[in-house]
């Protein structure tokens, strides 16, 4: 298996982007305990990547207006070189990632963090994310407020976007 | 380490497909923007692999970099070596040919490399330079991206960079963001909320007036206090900031004025001393507050000589020399009004102090996608909260919402939560007043950020709905005599929970200093005094299908407040005690169902007058 193929880390950076609030309020106002509101980013390379409303961005790892990661999860090792992700990230940014293609629920930052995990090591990141939107959805007040999240963007300042510049 | 797979006993090395030993397998290769079922050997060779997807995509074999569990399938192996079976995916990156050993390319330059390379991987609509492509369909896609995304930036630099927000300096965030964005601006003006705000002299001067530094600027400048009492200019002025055309015709009069100053002896210098004195001070002051200039064209109007005209200016060239005609305001109000908006303000009355079109409340500012990602991040921060809601147009607009409940009441019902039920409508109208002095209590604002209690309240919740559950019939008689026993987080509890049911719901005070979110969390949560048990039988089953669920999701955050609505008014007594002298009034009146009094008195929230009406309303007689 060993190759001489230089190998590098992947990582996953899990945040709570209610700042623990969720934990709190989640049982009031859902119904159910939903430990809190995440929003995930791929780390290889050195580099943060993570999709909002602004489309595919990078920065430094933890360099979002967000902070610090709440989780770190190892995704494993990838053989696949920085030029080749680059050249991937390009073409989902094109396609799939653009800044307008941002759905809240059904297409969103942890969307994109799923599919480049599967990319790059062949594993997914781990269901409790990619969960949350659904488990959201399946309360009344979920569905209440619904129309106006889908509306929502989130586009943690602090990246560069990668292919095609601000919506700005 | 296989070679190039032939070495496989007894199995065939051809890769056409139909092959009588190896079970062929499907294999989805996906690209970044296509994806495609490969049927190949499962013996096959990487190599064979790739020329199979060379000609499906139509891509050169050296141009194909397959993936697959993180790494990089080489032509030597074997997709059996990587594990790859029936079903499985394997991506696909298609480089450039000249791209290889050829590191950290820009990505501009790799894109347009990229779909020189590939021609059919992705649809042939995407081919024309893809970064003009990208930008290309970024930028149509309207403002409206725009403008959520600069909200976006916006909430995310209050919400999240600030640990300990201050609510001043979301405000400046926020005009920053207006300023930026013109068409942000527009768009607030143009909401009939914030011109029925505007419409409104006194309001206007009160919130002014509330901005310390603009009380600085009037201390040392008595004459900006004379314009801010003077009802015309301020009209005018409200006028000119609702309608950003008329305000350009001001500002091209008054700049055409000051240059006709210029030429007069010593007018120069009359000019820069009117700006270095009062323009100055007055536009960061003003800035500071509206996010634009209001006041820019009065900044020198009581000076300069001539006077502009205060209609509203339709033609494209302004006559200076036209009769200075000062119509009288409801006349250039309703002009300006009917051209901005349709639901224009209603004059002042009595019973409506605002002059706010109760129907013109609740759509617009509130439902613009930008202030509910702000709302929502300021009901992420409890700090932000309570600072918001301690600030100086906080106050005012909850008293002047305390004094006009039916404004109140209106701007709820277009709450889509209450929407279906009348009932529920009802109760809410009758509570406000009792809501809006518990909102005015700094107690109950403290308690509202505090986790501790906001947790107290969640077991509360708990508590509740399990015995709602297990004993529905017992829950009503709880409600009227027991739970009071003030419970301090019964507020605080239900604010958070209403601040998301305040957000489809339109609010009132729609100014640019983001009031908005405040009052959202506050108006939404509204005590019953215990009135909702008699009511929950009731209004159940007359909600139906999906409506159920929130009118229930409702009736629980009242069942909280029934408890803060006696902890927070400070009287722990049951709604008997509180009532009895209305309750004696009642009965000496000659209702003598003492139950039935009781209840109408609770439902109405100590209203005579609501109960009797209610008691009769109920009696066929």
């Amino acid at each position: 298996m060993d190759k001489n193929a230089t190998r590098y880390n992947v990582q996953l950076y899990i945040y709570d982007l209610s700042r623990g609030m969720a934990r709190n309020l989640s049982p009031i106002m859902l119904g159910k305990q939903l430990d809190g509101i995440w929003h995930t980013a791929i780390v290889a390379y050195g580099d943060e990547f993570f999709f909002g409303g602004e489309g595919i961005s990078s920065c430094s790892p933890g360099g979002t207006m967000l902070g610090s990661p709440d989780t770190v999860v190892e995704l494993g090792e990838t053989e696949v070189s920085e030029e080749i992700f680059m050249d991937y990230l390009s073409s989902l940014g094109e396609s799939t990632y653009r800044g307008d293609r941002y759905r809240l629920f059904e297409h969103n930052c942890n969307t994109f963090t799923n599919e480049v995990a599967q990319f790059l090591t062949g594993r997914s990141i781990p269901s409790y994310i990619t969960d949350l939107p659904s488990e959201v959805l399946s309360t009344p007040f979920g569905q209440i407020l619904r129309p106006i999240l889908d509306s929502i963007h989130i586009a943690p300042p602090g990246g560069n976007v990668i292919n095609g510049g601000r919506n700005v | 380490m296989a070679d190039q797979g032939a070495a496989d006993p007894g199995n065939n090395n051809n890769n056409t497909p139909e092959a009588s030993e190896g079970t062929i397998i499907k294999v989805t290769v996906k690209t970044p923007k296509d994806k495609e079922e490969i049927a190949i050997a499962e013996d096959a060779s990487v190599t064979q692999f790739k020329e199979e997807i060379s000609r499906r995509f139509k891509a050169k074999q050296d141009q194909l970099v397959l993936i697959f569990a993180g790494k990089i399938l080489k032509d030597g192996d074997s997709l059996s070596q990587h594990g790859i079976k029936d079903g499985l995916t394997v991506h696909l990156v298609i480089k450039t040919a000249h791209k290889a050993g050829d590191g950290g390319s820009t990505s501009a330059s790799s894109s347009t490399s990229t779909q020189a390379g590939n021609t059919s991987t992705s649809s042939p609509s995407t081919n024309p330079s893809s970064t003009a492509g990208s930008t290309g369909t970024a930028a149509p896609p309207t403002q409206t991206p725009n403008i959520l995304t600069g909200f976006g930036d916006l909430a995310g630099l209050a919400g999240m960079g600030m640990g300990s927000a201050n609510f001043m300096e979301l405000q400046q965030q926020m005009q920053r963001q207006l300023m930026s964005n013109p068409e942000m601006l527009s768009q607030i003006m143009e909401n009939p909320l914030v011109q029925n705000m505007m419409s409104n002299p006194d309001l206007m001067r009160q919130m002014i007036m509330a901005n310390p530094q603009m009380q600085q600027l009037m201390e040392r400048n008595p004459e900006i206090s004379h314009m801010l009492n003077n009802p015309e200019l301020m009209r005018q002025t409200m006028e000119l900031a609702r309608n950003p055309a008329m305000m350009q015709e001001m500002m091209r009069n008054q700049d055409r004025a000051l240059s006709n100053l210029e030429s007069i002896p010593g007018g120069y210098n009359a000019l820069r001393r009117m700006y270095t004195d009062i323009q100055e001070p007055m536009f960061s002051a003003a800035r500071e507050q509206f996010g634009s200039n209001p006041f820019s064209a009065l900044g020198g109007n009581s000076e300069s000589g001539a006077q502009p005209s205060r209609t509203e200016n339709r033609e494209p060239l302004p006559n200076p020399w036209g009769p200075p005609n000062s119509s009288n305001p409801s006349e250039s109000g309703g002009a300006t009004t009917g051209s901005t908006s349709t639901t224009g303000g209603t004059n002042p009355s009595v019973s409506n102090p605002l002059g706010i079109n109760p129907a013109s409340l609740g759509n617009g500012m509130f439902n613009s996608p930008g202030m509910q990602s702000l709302l929502q991040q300021i009901s992420e921060n409890p700090q932000l909260m309570q600072n918001m809601l301690s600030a100086p147009y906080m106050r005012s607009m909850m008293q002047s919402l305390s004094q006009n409940p039916e404004l109140a009441s209106q701007v709820l019902m277009n709450n889509p939560l209450f929407a279906g039920n009348p009932q529920l409508q009802e109760q809410f109208r009758s509570q406000l007043p009792i809501f809006l002095q518990q909102m005015q209590n700094p107690e109950a604002l403290s308690v509202m950020t505090n986790p501790r209690a906001m947790q107290a309240l969640m077991q509360i919740q708990q508590g509740l709905q399990t015995l709602q559950t297990e004993a529905p019939g017992l829950m009503p008689s709880l409600m009227t005599g027991g739970v009071p026993g003030g419970i301090p987080g019964g507020i605080p509890g239900g604010i958070p929970g209403g601040i998301p049911g305040g957000i489809p719901g339109g609010m009132p005070g729609g100014m640019p200093g983001g009031m908005p979110g405040g009052i959202a969390g506050g108006i939404p949560g509204i005590p019953t005094g215990g009135g909702m048990p008699t009511e929950n039988p009731a209004s159940s089953p007359s909600s139906a299908g999906t409506n159920a669920a929130q009118q229930q999701l409702m009736q629980q955050m009242l069942q909280m407040f029934a408890g803060g609505g006696g902890g927070g008014s400070a009287t722990t007594q049951t709604p008997e005690v509180r009532f009895q002298s209305q309750l004696d009034q009642l009965s000496a009146m000659g209702f003598i169902n003492r139950e039935a009094n009781l209840q109408a008195l609770i439902a109405t929230g100590g209203d005579i007058n609501a109960a009797i009406e209610r008691l009769l309303g109920s009696q066929p007689s």
